[in-house]
């Protein structure tokens, strides 16, 4: 049996295509990418060393800081309310019988769309003349320019895509709370019962405490997947109007291939891969917690 | 007693009214689309919320044929099933190998794996676009499926090393005493009893792929290779103001998703939040 799992020619059998193709699609690309970011590289001349040249220009770049600015925002919008959000539909709908199943199908339907599609259905409902301003206007109030508008430090289309960033994934969080919270034992709530706390109470002291480490988890993925965010702002706003809704992988598409600076692009790749992991390791270290049992 | 009852009936209506209004807002937008995707252009602007007078099918026609969804459709599908078919095997096998077969570096390549997951796509954006260029890659669906496979891979192997642990090995030592060969012991023994995380693996996989945006955009420009989003994006340009055909490329894109959704629904839900609490 064990002369079987040691066989060493049937692990490399196992192991060499999937090791062969993340080296050559992922490991190796990545280390090239460190590599161009200190290159002047654009689509007509080969790389040509120059150092930190492109993150000095960076930090002179306009539209990188609105960029860097709306990531920032979106990561912490994107987080809070997914918490908050997730939190309260998870709370909600374990306390009911009833349709339970149908809600929770409903608000998980938009994470499996195509974001793309979807941007563009929230673009006309949020389009100066079409959806919510046709509405407003058989009313008599002017509707605000909803993807427009450039007044504010984060401007109008920014909450408006946030907004529908939390429509479309809010159902993901609900769903990883409610597995955590249905895997909780029923007895530590009877016993709660009895020593006469409120569900308010019980919610406070016994399901936050025990559903921590999914916090964690989620708002990794969270963060993560805001930071990558891309689709529903190209489709929206294409960073438009005049980059006030650039966040970094919309500048980054255009510098590389609009531009075709791509040792400037691959600088503000690298940026990015560094904002993933100082986040997903500072959510790590603040929501590590001893595993209670459940 | 009797109050304490009464109290908490109220609650539930409560919660049940608020659940109500949360159907409303998820599933008006998407009803409003579908209707609106069967007026003509003068009828959105004149009667917008009203259902439509006559089925006007023309927008899909000609979303279909001139906007070149049906290609497109065609496209997405090949690639993500493809993607769909290679991931489960290649990533089985690692997690097999990762799981159940004895040797010293299997911790290190896991976690050499796992790193994936945190890694964002648009950082290899531009190093894989220029080799593919010079590979002939570029505006080809291998081109494709390359990316996609890789970057399905740590997902599926995550959850699926996971099913292979919880298979007894005593069922493995039967096996072996049978006379079945490794290969025979993954391909007939352990694969079929992981069946569940094969499909959720697969789900995952497939729905990611769908609706990728991003890669597909940059390394596909050949209108007869694109797949649904990128040609959607292109379909449905900013000076376009042909809104009833745009309503129904919406439609056509999102509809198979939700055809498998519905489906499927209670086993995708359970299944991508088993596949999820399990990282």
């Amino acid at each position: 049996m064990n002369k079987l799992l040691q066989d060493k020619k049937a692990i490399c059998i196992f192991i060499v295509p999937g090791l062969l193709l993340f080296t050559f699609v992922l490991f190796i690309p990545i280390c090239q990418s460190i590599y161009y970011s200190l290159c002047n590289y654009d689509a007509l001349t080969p790389p040509k060393f120059i150092g930190f040249t492109n993150y000095k220009n960076l930090l002179r770049d306009d539209t990188m800081k609105i960029a860097l600015k709306n990531s920032m925002f979106f990561l912490i919008f994107s987080c809070v309310t997914q918490l908050i959000m997730g939190l309260l539909l998870a709370g909600l709908l374990t306390n009911i019988k009833k349709g339970r199943n149908f809600f929770k199908n409903v608000i998980y339907l938009p994470c499996v769309l195509s974001s793309a599609a979807l941007g563009l259905l929230w673009m006309f409902i949020f389009s100066p003349k079409l959806g919510i301003n046709q509405l407003l206007q058989a009313r008599g109030i002017p509707g605000p320019l909803w993807l427009m508008d450039t007044k504010g430090f984060i401007t109008l289309p920014m909450w408006v895509i946030g907004f529908v960033a939390l429509w479309q994934y809010v159902g993901q969080s609900m769903m990883l709370y409610m597995a955590q919270i249905s895997g909780i034992s029923k007895t530590l709530y009877e016993a709660s019962e009895i020593d006469g706390c409120s569900k308010a109470k019980s919610f406070r002291y016994i399901t936050l405490p025990l559903i921590k480490p999914m916090v964690g988890t989620a708002m990794s993925l969270n963060a993560i997947g805001s930071l990558k965010f891309f689709d529903l702002i190209f489709n929206m706003t294409e960073g438009g109007p005049n980059h006030t809704t650039e966040v970094l992988a919309t500048h980054l598409y255009t510098q590389g291939f609009k531009y075709f600076k791509y040792g400037y692009a691959s600088a503000i790749g690298v940026i990015l891969l560094v904002l993933c992991l100082i986040m997903t390791g500072l959510i790590n270290t603040v929501f590590k917690t001893d595993q209670y049992e459940n | 007693m009797k109050q304490e009852t009464k109290r908490i009936s109220v609650l539930k209506i409560v919660i049940y009214i608020f659940f109500c209004f949360m159907t409303a807002l998820y599933l008006v937008p998407l009803l409003w689309v579908f209707s609106v995707s069967f007026k003509t252009n003068a009828e959105i602007f004149s009667s917008p919320f009203s259902l439509p007078k006559s089925l006007f099918v023309d927008n899909y026609v000609v979303a279909w044929t001139a906007g070149k969804l049906g290609i497109a459709t065609w496209n997405s599908f090949l690639v993500c099933v493809i993607t769909l078919l290679l991931s489960m095997l290649v990533g089985s096998m690692i997690a097999f190998a990762i799981a159940r077969m004895q040797w010293k570096m299997s911790k290190l390549v896991l976690t050499y794996f796992m790193l994936g997951m945190m890694i964002p796509v648009h950082c290899v954006l531009i190093p894989l676009f220029t080799r593919f260029a010079k590979l002939g890659l570029s505006n080809n669906l291998w081109g494709l499926v390359l990316p996609y496979l890789t970057f399905s891979l740590p997902v599926t192997i995550y959850i699926m090393t996971g099913f292979f642990r919880s298979i007894p090995s005593e069922l493995l030592e039967a096996a072996c005493i049978d006379g079945c060969s490794i290969y025979k012991i993954f391909f007939q023994v352990c694969l079929p009893l992981a069946k569940t995380g094969l499909f959720v693996t697969g789900l995952m996989t497939f729905v990611a792929n769908w609706n990728e945006l991003l890669l597909a955009m940059v390394f596909i420009s050949d209108d007869n290779i694109k797949t649904l989003p990128v040609s959607l994006s292109k379909f449905v340009g900013p000076y376009n103001t042909n809104y009833s055909q745009m309503f129904a490329a919406i439609i056509i894109a999102i509809i198979p998703t939700i055809a498998v959704y519905c489906a499927f629904s209670n086993q995708i839900v359970d299944g991508l939040t088993a596949g999820a609490v399990k990282g």
